[in-house]
């Protein structure tokens, strides 16, 4: 009797699975915090201010409780779309990105955010079946880093997928720049707590990437090209240690290379590569030397021992195609489009929070200003960074002042 | 020389955590119950270590803590395992995705992403050794280290000797071995594997706390990236034997840290030694296979 009571119990619930697995977007809905669902609420509530879509964001894997990339964008959808008087949803998808992205137009969302690096369900269809995007052409797509969405010949594909692009390369470049002249005057500017290479002994930088891709890359190059720019002023020459393979989660890894970096005279570790970056940032403030954190600004993680951060803010573009959906306007903007430092959507941080513990803090606003005239440089025009993400490669001939190892 | 000794610095650094497990998880091994929770036990063991410090700042609560957390872990694997008779992979398995689960979610609560203790002196958990820190090349190397280190080489020896040199070593060999015949001579089978299984997860407890609180003085979600597997690799490959088995979970080091170390020469084709473990462990479980197996001279199953 107990035996069938149990087998009777495991059928319920093998069949429960199974209809959740197929229903159409119930287990992905049942992803989010409960919390999500009270503001969704609260912004269904509001919809009188006229404005009548739906607009839905899809996290990449790392959720949106993250450090910065996905919060951003989570947070500034709940803003732009309470304020608008929208219905919007936030997925963390548990079934990968094609379904999530077929759930949601199929429900009727009008705007979609994906930020995960996949675009081969909505560009080029997956099993047979359509691309999303001319399924649904109706409904607005955006995705990130890529720009998928161009035919062979390079004309635009599908005219309702918006491709989003940051110029990182520009703010690496920014980074590069800074530490270079950071180091050069690290008598001056570090004391007690500093364990510094003294520059008559090396004269470094290191870069950890999570993986090998032009998304990795891109940050590196314009980083080269930052040290170079400076060396170069200066009339010195740097080492350049970098490894793109260290993943993304395994922060002690993280640590460990840093530490090998570092032995090798390099001040400075750039860290691209997830929570691997915490455990460099740690090893940072364990040995007295300098890292470099990205996406969100995490300068004060690790106070006085990260330089900069490179910002990556996806709640910019966000806020911008949300409200030009809401305007009528998105139809005029461009299918591919690139952030760049005047956007606002990425760039350096101001650097204050390491300033609080240089000594120097006159010689500090020098850099200071030194790096916002290259900022101006470039958004000008006057200097451009070799940008990976077009798939543009390093022109290491131009490279004189950096050894790249 | 430079290179030759952080490499043998970060041996030491990585073995230490897949030592921990493998000298925990090696006594359930040899009662015959599989644990692949290690992974899970060592996450959990990571994870309370570093959020009792955020906010006690006591390091020797954030200690019992962990360990308390992860034996309750490891007791209710061997209730279900054990008592009720349960499968222990899909027991070891539900174990291993609570755990980062749990961690996951405390951390929503929390806010963050992860949890990074500010102010934490990490180079004050390092035990400078009189005498031995000062000799050349050596000192550098074995000098340095925190606490739980130094007792996970010790607790290899201690292990050796609770394994092979006591009565408790020899009924969980036995209960291994034979559980019937273990039954007939009147031992109580089920608290010798439940005792296998709790050191196991005190085992791991210490070396998540070594990898997260000791070394980096953060917590991030998945931060174990699959050593507990690999210490169950490790304990495969030294058939349970702590000596052997803890050879294989050093040589696991040296692999990372070679990879690690010599990125700076040759790129990313260090990370190449990464496969140089498993690479050894299909050799050597295919040997150690075949050995087993060359001179039955009877078909069977």
């Amino acid at each position: 009797m107990k035996r069938k009571l149990m087998a009777l119990v495991l059928a319920c619930a093998m069949i429960a699975a199974t209809v959740a697995g197929c229903g159409s977007g119930g287990n992905e809905t049942t992803a989010q915090p409960s919390g999500e669902e009270g503001t969704q609420a609260d912004a269904g509530e509001g919809s009188t201010a006229g404005n009548d879509f739906k607009v839905a964001f899809v996290c990449s894997e790392a959720g949106q409780n993250d450090s910065g990339y996905n919060k951003s964008a989570c947070d500034t959808i709940a803003e732009v779309a309470s304020e608008l008087g929208v219905e919007y949803n936030i997925i963390e998808p548990t079934n990968g990105v094609a379904q999530a992205l077929e759930t949601l137009a199929a429900d009727g969302y009008n705007l979609i955010f994906s930020l995960e690096y996949d675009f081969e369900a909505l560009i080029n269809g997956v099993g047979g079946g359509l691309p999303l995007a001319e399924q649904y052409p109706d409904t607005w797509f955006v995705v990130f880093n890529d720009n998928p969405n161009v035919n062979e010949d390079g004309s635009v594909k599908y005219d309702n997928v918006i491709s989003v692009l940051f110029d990182v390369h520009e703010a690496s470049y920014l980074a590069g720049y800074a530490y270079v002249l950071v180091n050069e005057n690290q008598e001056q500017l570090f004391g007690d707590g500093y364990n510094l290479a003294p520059l008559d002994t090396a004269r470094a930088a290191g870069f950890v990437g999570g993986t090998n891709s032009n998304g990795i890359l891109v940050y590196s190059y314009g980083f080269i090209e930052g040290i170079e720019k400076a060396a170069s002023e200066l009339g010195v020459t740097y080492d350049y240690y970098a490894k793109y393979d260290a993943g993304f989660t395994d922060s002690a890894t993280g640590s460990t290379v840093a530490g090998t970096y570092y032995d090798n005279g390099a001040n400075i570790v750039f860290a691209d590569c997830g929570t691997v970056g915490d455990g460099i940032t740690s090893r940072a403030n364990e040995e007295g030397r300098l890292a470099i954190q990205v996406d969100a600004d995490l300068d004060s993680t690790q106070p006085g021992y990260i330089l900069t951060s490179v910002l990556k803010i996806t709640g910019v573009p966000v806020e911008t195609i949300t409200r030009a959906y809401a305007d009528g306007t998105i139809g005029e903007m461009d299918n591919l489009q690139s952030y760049d430092l005047e956007s606002g959507a990425t760039g350096i941080t101001d650097m204050s929070v390491i300033g609080g513990h240089v000594q120097d803090a006159d010689l500090w606003n020098e850099i200071l200003q030194k790096v916002n005239d290259v900022a101006d440089q470039i958004k000008s025009g006057e200097i451009v960074v070799t940008n990976a993400q077009d798939g543009e490669s390093l022109d290491t001939s131009a490279i004189t002042h950096v050894n790249i190892k | 020389m430079q290179l030759l000794i952080s490499i043998l610095y970060d041996c030491i650094y990585h073995s230490t955590p897949i030592i921990l497990c493998v000298l925990g998880g090696m006594f359930a091994y040899k009662a015959n119950v599989l644990n692949i929770a290690l992974e899970g036990m060592m996450l959990n063991g990571a994870f309370v270590s570093v959020l009792t410090y955020f906010y006690t700042g006591n390091i020797a609560l954030a200690v019992l803590l962990a360990l308390f957390t992860t034996l309750l872990y490891g007791l209710v694997f061997s209730f279900l395992g054990v008592t009720m008779n349960g499968n222990v992979i899909i027991i070891g398995l539900a174990i291993n995705m609570i755990s980062t689960a749990v961690a996951g979610f405390v951390l929503v609560l929390m806010g963050s992403s992860n949890i990074i203790l500010q102010g934490f002196d990490l180079n004050a958990l390092k035990i400078q050794i009189p005498v031995i820190k000062d000799i050349p090349f050596v000192g550098n190397i074995i000098s340095g280290h925190p606490l739980t280190t130094y007792l996970s080489f010790l607790l290899i020896f201690l292990m050796y000797v609770l394994m092979y040199h006591t009565k408790f070593g020899i009924y969980v060999r036995v209960v291994g071995e034979s559980e019937e015949a273990a039954k007939a001579i009147g031992l109580r089978t089920n608290v010798y594997k439940y005792a296998a299984i709790l050191i196991g997860a005190a085992g791991c407890a210490l070396g998540g706390m070594n990898l997260s609180l000791e070394r980096l003085g953060l917590f991030t979600n998945d931060m174990t990236a699959a050593r507990g597997f690999i210490a169950i690799a490790a304990i495969y490959c030294g058939q349970g034997k702590p000596v052997q088995s803890a050879v294989y979970a050093i040589l696991f080091g040296l692999s990372r840290s070679l990879a690690v170390n010599l990125s700076v020469y040759a790129g990313n084709a260090a990370g190449l030694f990464d496969c140089f473990p498993y690479l050894l462990m299909i050799v050597v479980l295919a040997a150690a296979s075949y050995m087993k197996h060359k001179n039955v001279k009877v078909r069977g199953f």
